[in-house]
């Protein structure tokens, strides 16, 4: 027994960088060998799916960009499969970004879905109005009056002369907001300026580290559901029936928590031993 | 092909920083705050300064030469691309209420001067100000109203079943409630906590503890989650496409840290005998 705790406590002071490579190897062989574990919807993702299914043919729905290649991996996915659901139920997509770089991403997910795969047309069956600085105030000005603070679209062209525009001037008139989100200016800022006051549904898709925040207004019935980071994305794409880069990243997960969980507890285990023995001696 | 090879050089200088501070993470950690700054500062300038202000003082609308207004655009023509030829024509009418948040915007410039610093706060101010009273309104909605309503409400709702172990349900919103009671009880700091007063704020540090936990795993979740968004790209442009664009660099980065991490341990042990 005292071998045993002598080599836990020996491992204990190992350089921290062969956890690193251990990590590392735990995210990158499930990559190479993929296992397909199973994935299951939360219950927090199957609301989103059905707030969606539950729209009218041809709404009116609000996606607001807000994140940025740092955060890519988890949020994209979600975007991609959310706009897929949008564009096979038939619903006209209006897109706009509380962060700059959002734009980007909005254009590369409208381009693989929009334009590659449903082959819709800009104007009419989606537009980006692009970015606006301002945070919170952008969503507050949007409540009030779009056209006042997006007088054009992002390719230049004037929102009176894009035809999907049309009776499009407020927040209130969009039947539904998706917000994908990592951080601030975000969902919160959506539920709290243009959500409760508007009384338009909202779901939103956030990083991992959000969700503790949102989850408290998915619970009071603020938020529709929402897509929890790159599982909760790998769970909409199981919904929906199109497995993309959320489910093909999920084994990665799951080893890599896996081996963190293995390490904590080996951890814990050497700090009782500690503890144990200076009592002892 | 030149953009694969970049993106593939940066992200594994940021992962060396795993192994040590060295000179590859240092280029790319201060291209990081360069670029970051720049794209900043050019997105801000042409998505707002440019047609949201400057086009609601000069709108194409209601250019005319004549008018010393316009005569004055006419002599910032100079940079044509900010200011074009026969005004900006962002689809705005001509408002010079905007000269107000313009002065306001270069006041807040001027805090590099000492001399006129002091007039930075002006700009500061109103924006403290408008951005305190734009909050206050949403967080009483939303994250006070909206939620006493979602925490105290929901356990007298008779569609929702008893008890369920995941799904919402009679039992789990009383958990919720009593979380939120005790929780708040624990920054409740006019009373000692001791006695029943005690047990409770102590329950409410367990369901803080739980939130913590919460919150770690996420936190963890979201970075696995990154650090898998990166491999992907890095095993994508490890293909023929891209010349096999992450085994060369790969190979050079760990060549050239080796060698290092061989000549310095070279130069520490000829020191060593140089001070005995």
């Amino acid at each position: 027994m005292d071998k045993i705790s002598d080599f836990i406590l020996r491992a204990e002071k190992i350089d921290r960088r062969w956890i690193f490579l251990i990590i590392g190897l735990a995210v990158l062989l499930p990559l190479f060998f993929p296992l397909g574990l199973p994935i299951r919807a939360t219950i927090a993702t199957q609301k989103v799916y059905d707030a969606i299914e539950a729209l009218e043919d041809n709404s009116k729905v609000l996606v607001s960009f807000e994140y940025g290649p740092s955060t890519k991996p988890e949020i994209h996915p979600m975007a991609i499969g959310l706009l897929k659901h949008l564009f096979t139920n038939g619903h006209k997509v209006y897109v706009t970004c509380l962060w700059p770089d959002g734009l980007f991403m909005a254009d590369e997910a409208l381009t693989e879905v929009a334009e590659e795969e449903f082959n819709l047309t800009y104007g009419e069956d989606y537009v980006i109005l692009g970015f606006r600085p301002g945070n919170e105030a952008v969503v507050k000005g949007m409540v009030s009056n779009i056209r006042k603070l997006f007088t054009t679209d992002v390719r230049g062209t004037l929102v009176d002369d894009i035809p999907l525009m049309k009776n499009i001037n407020k927040v209130a008139d969009f039947d539904f907001i998706f917000s994908a989100s990592a951080g601030y200016p975000g969902t919160i800022e959506w539920v709290q300026y243009a959500s409760d006051p508007t009384g338009v549904p909202l779901s939103t898709g956030t990083t991992s580290i959000m969700v503790n925040d949102i989850m408290p207004m998915v619970n009071s019935g603020q938020v529709q559901g929402i897509l929890a980071g790159m599982p909760g994305a790998a769970e909409y794409e199981a919904l929906i029936g199109s497995p993309g880069i959320g489910t093909s990243g999920m084994d990665a997960q799951s080893i890599a928590h896996l081996v963190i969980v293995l390490f904590i507890i080996f951890g814990n285990i050497a700090y009782f031993i500690e503890v144990q023995r200076s009592k002892k001696y | 092909m030149i953009g694969s090879w970049i993106a593939v050089f940066l992200t594994l200088a940021i992962f060396s920083y795993l192994y040590k501070d060295n000179p590859f993470y240092k280029v790319a950690e201060h291209l990081f705050v360069g670029i970051s700054t720049g794209y900043w500062t050019s997105m801000f300038f042409w998505t707002q300064i440019q047609p949201n202000l400057f086009g609601r003082l000069w709108p194409a609308s209601q250019y005319n030469p004549d008018s010393i207004w316009y005569k004055f655009y006419n002599l910032l023509g100079i940079f044509s691309s900010v200011f074009p030829d026969g005004g900006i024509n962002k689809g705005h009418h001509m408002d010079l209420l905007y000269l107000l948040p313009f002065a306001l915007g270069i006041m807040m410039l001027l805090s590099v001067s000492s001399k006129l610093s002091w007039m930075a706060r002006w700009g500061i101010a109103y924006t403290v100000g408008m951005a305190a009273g734009l909050r206050a309104y949403g967080f009483l909605n939303s994250n006070v109203l909206g939620q006493i309503k979602g925490s105290a409400f929901q356990i007298f709702n008779s569609d929702l079943p008893f008890f369920a172990l995941a799904s919402e349900s009679i039992f789990n919103n009383f958990i919720i409630l009593i979380g939120t009671i005790t929780g708040l009880m624990y920054f409740y700091f006019s009373r000692e906590h001791t006695g029943n007063f005690g047990k409770l704020s102590k329950l409410g540090i367990y369901f803080l503890m739980v939130s913590f936990g919460a919150s770690f795993g996420f936190a963890v979740m979201g970075r696995v989650s990154l650090l898998i968004g990166r491999f992907v790209d890095l095993i994508a442009y490890a293909g023929p496409a891209y010349n096999h664009a992450t085994l060369w660099l790969l190979l050079v980065m760990v060549l050239l840290l080796g060698y290092s991490a061989f000549s310095d341990k070279n130069n520490t042990s000829e020191n060593e005998s140089t001070l005995e």
